[in-house]
């Protein structure tokens, strides 16, 4: 009777220090409470509209929808041909399971096509937009 | 004994010599990077981080000049923020730093300005893929030249052997 409850305890002290997507969200929601008093809380149609949206800022038309496929339950491919995975997490389970690797990518990708970093505002609107994505 | 050392000692310059004309030859002579094996001890974060966006290049194709200013301009990588954490950064820098060493051949900045070294613009990777038309280059199968995987499928291990080659239709 006792081995079933250790395996038990074990398996929620892993979960519990494993990230989740809705437990990143929440790192973000506590970080733009933190930078702005005035934090009414992420949209996600305002984070699809991210996804979608196409800047000129890098010099040619560009959007998130460029290299990650404009259906994020699909696979994308990188200017150097190598294969990205689904962005939602509907169809990557470890998609935003892992804040240093989300950071990366943000930092990175913004860059890449709004020539800016992303605010934390945006960063939690999109995860919250992708989470629901089905 | 006297007369073996000296025997010795002209055999030993006769090579020396030579080895010093095929030198001389060898400078106008094609050059090429030979040790392209990646080692077995080839770090994680080196195959995940740099194989990401592209394949994860072998190390000596370059020599660690290029790799340092690989390594120097990731915030400006071909048009990419290809940026890392310190950490990660440092672990890189050491094994490209210390795996490219087998390739002595002089730093070739880009044509292009204000980007880093790039591979396919070596004079020996211009030389080793000139029977490749300019319509074979760009097929949807192949990309470019960035693509080494499309006709080297061995290419992230360091195989690029002739014999192996296969480019696809």
């Amino acid at each position: 009777m006792k081995y079933p409850l250790i395996a038990l305890a074990c398996l929620l002290a892993g979960a519990a220090q494993a990230e989740t997507p809705a437990g990143l969200l929440k790192s973000y929601e506590q970080q733009a409470r933190q930078e702005n008093p005035k934090f009414a809380g992420f949209s996600a149609g305002r984070g699809k509209a991210l996804y979608y949206s196409q800047s000129q800022a890098s010099g040619k038309s560009m959007s998130c929808t460029t290299c990650h496929s404009a259906d994020p339950k699909k696979a994308g491919k990188t200017p150097a041909f190598r294969k990205i995975e689904p962005l939602a997490p509907s169809a990557q389970a470890d998609r935003f399971t892992d804040m240093k690797k989300v950071e990366k990518w943000f930092r990175r990708n913004c860059d890449d096509v709004f020539k800016r970093e992303c605010t934390t505002q945006e960063k939690g609107d999109f995860v919250s937009w992708i989470i629901t994505v089905k | 004994m006297k007369a073996r050392a000296c025997s010795l000692a002209l055999l030993l310059m006769a090579l020396g010599a030579g080895f010093a004309v095929a030198g001389d030859d060898g400078e106008k002579k094609y050059k090429r990077p030979k040790q392209l094996s990646v080692p077995l001890s080839a770090p994680k974060v080196w195959s995940a981080e740099c194989g990401s966006c592209h394949i994860a290049y072998p190390p000596g194709l370059l020599p660690p000049a290029a790799w340092k200013r690989q390594m120097d301009t990731l915030n400006k990588h071909y048009g990419s923020n290809a940026t890392l954490d310190a950490a990660d950064e440092q672990a890189i820098r050491d094994f490209l730093a210390a795996t490219s060493t087998v390739n002595r051949l002089p730093l070739e900045p880009s044509p292009k300005a204000g980007e880093p070294p790039r591979i396919s613009t070596t004079a020996w990777f211009i030389r080793k893929h000139d029977e490749v038309r300019a319509d074979v280059w760009r097929r949807k199968s192949v990309g470019s030249a960035a693509n080494c995987v499309a006709c080297h499928a061995g290419a992230e291990k360091g195989d690029f052997d002739d014999d192996r080659v296969q480019i696809p239709k």
